[in-house]
């Protein structure tokens, strides 16, 4: 999967336009992962 | 992490705290108003964008007279004492660390945070020369196409990383063994120390 977005410009040369918003799911499944991470380290040492 | 009752105070003063809230609404505002259309809510969001990304730089500059005039860096500081307590935590031991305000976490949050919110707005900035508005009209002529490419990408990859951000901080600060913290950022009065003394039973 392609991190940037480019077009074509009126010459027919690669241009950076921005980020590729397909991307957009990983930095909410990413704190998705650290909260179910973080919430199960928490319940084994309450438990102890 | 338990709250002593002995070392409350005033944690926040209320320009602060008026700081924090002013800060999230706008952050929430941006990255709502940036990313429901991304994700096929369509709605004209340019100018909440734009509007709340004004706000956002006045508080931020705020916030920055704040740290200069009244606080100083000093208990934001990363320092030896910020290894020891996260090599201790990951080791499963806790204690024996000197007092502070802020402990390591929220230092690193902290600078993350900045880092990145910074990013943000000084591109977004910039970028406010690619909209037409009531008091100025675009003009993308200051930069090439590529160097706005660059611009945007940057504004882009922290607006990712501001999302990531946000989320774990408002798990964190809603946790119930955060509540005194939680109230301080409400209502000012709290722990003065996250770390130390508080922590030993942790
Ligand atoms: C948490 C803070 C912010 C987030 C998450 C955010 C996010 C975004 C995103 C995702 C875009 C779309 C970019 C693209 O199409 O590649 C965008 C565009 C834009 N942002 Fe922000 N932004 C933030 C803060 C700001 C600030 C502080 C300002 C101005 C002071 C600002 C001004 C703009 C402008 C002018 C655009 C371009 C609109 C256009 O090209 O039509 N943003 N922002
Ligand atoms: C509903 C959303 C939010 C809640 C409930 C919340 C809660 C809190 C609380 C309780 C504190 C105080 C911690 C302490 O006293 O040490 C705090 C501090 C802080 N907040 Fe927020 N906050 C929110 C949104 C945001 C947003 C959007 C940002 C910016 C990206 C932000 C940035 C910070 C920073 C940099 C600190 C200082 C570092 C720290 O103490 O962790 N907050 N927040």
């Amino acid at each position: 999967m392609e991190l940037l977005r480019y077009t074509k410009d009126v010459f027919g040369q690669k241009m950076l336009v921005g980020v590729n918003w397909e991307l957009l799911w990983i930095p909410g499944a990413a704190a998705g992962l650290v909260i179910v991470v973080h919430f199960l380290l928490r319940a084994r040492r309450r438990a102890r | 992490m338990r709250s002593d009752q002995t070392q409350t105070g005033v944690r926040h003063r209320w320009p602060d705290r008026a700081f924090h809230w002013v800060m999230a609404a706008t952050v929430i505002v941006l990255t709502g108003s940036a990313f429901l259309p991304i994700l096929g809510i369509r709605f004209d969001w340019v100018p909440i964008h734009w509007i709340s990304g004004i706000v956002l730089v006045v508080a931020i500059l705020f916030h920055l007279v704040r740290v200069f005039a009244v606080h100083g860096f000093r208990e934001m500081i990363p320092g030896p004492e910020d290894i020891r307590e996260a090599a201790g935590d990951l080791a499963g031991r806790a204690g024996g660390l000197k007092p502070a305000k802020y402990d390591a976490y929220q230092k690193s949050y902290h600078w993350a945070s900045a880092i990145a919110v910074l990013a943000v707005t000084i591109t977004g900035v910039i970028m406010l020369l690619k909209i037409d508005t009531p008091f100025w009209r675009r003009d993308p002529s200051i930069m090439s196409d590529q160097d706005w490419g660059v611009v945007y990408v940057i504004h882009g990859l922290s607006s990712l990383a501001i999302l990531f951000l946000v989320i774990l901080h408002v798990y964190f600060s809603i946790l119930p063994e955060h509540r005194a913290m939680l109230r301080a950022m409400i209502a000012g009065r709290g722990p003065l120390f996250a770390r130390g003394n508080t922590h030993e039973q942790d």
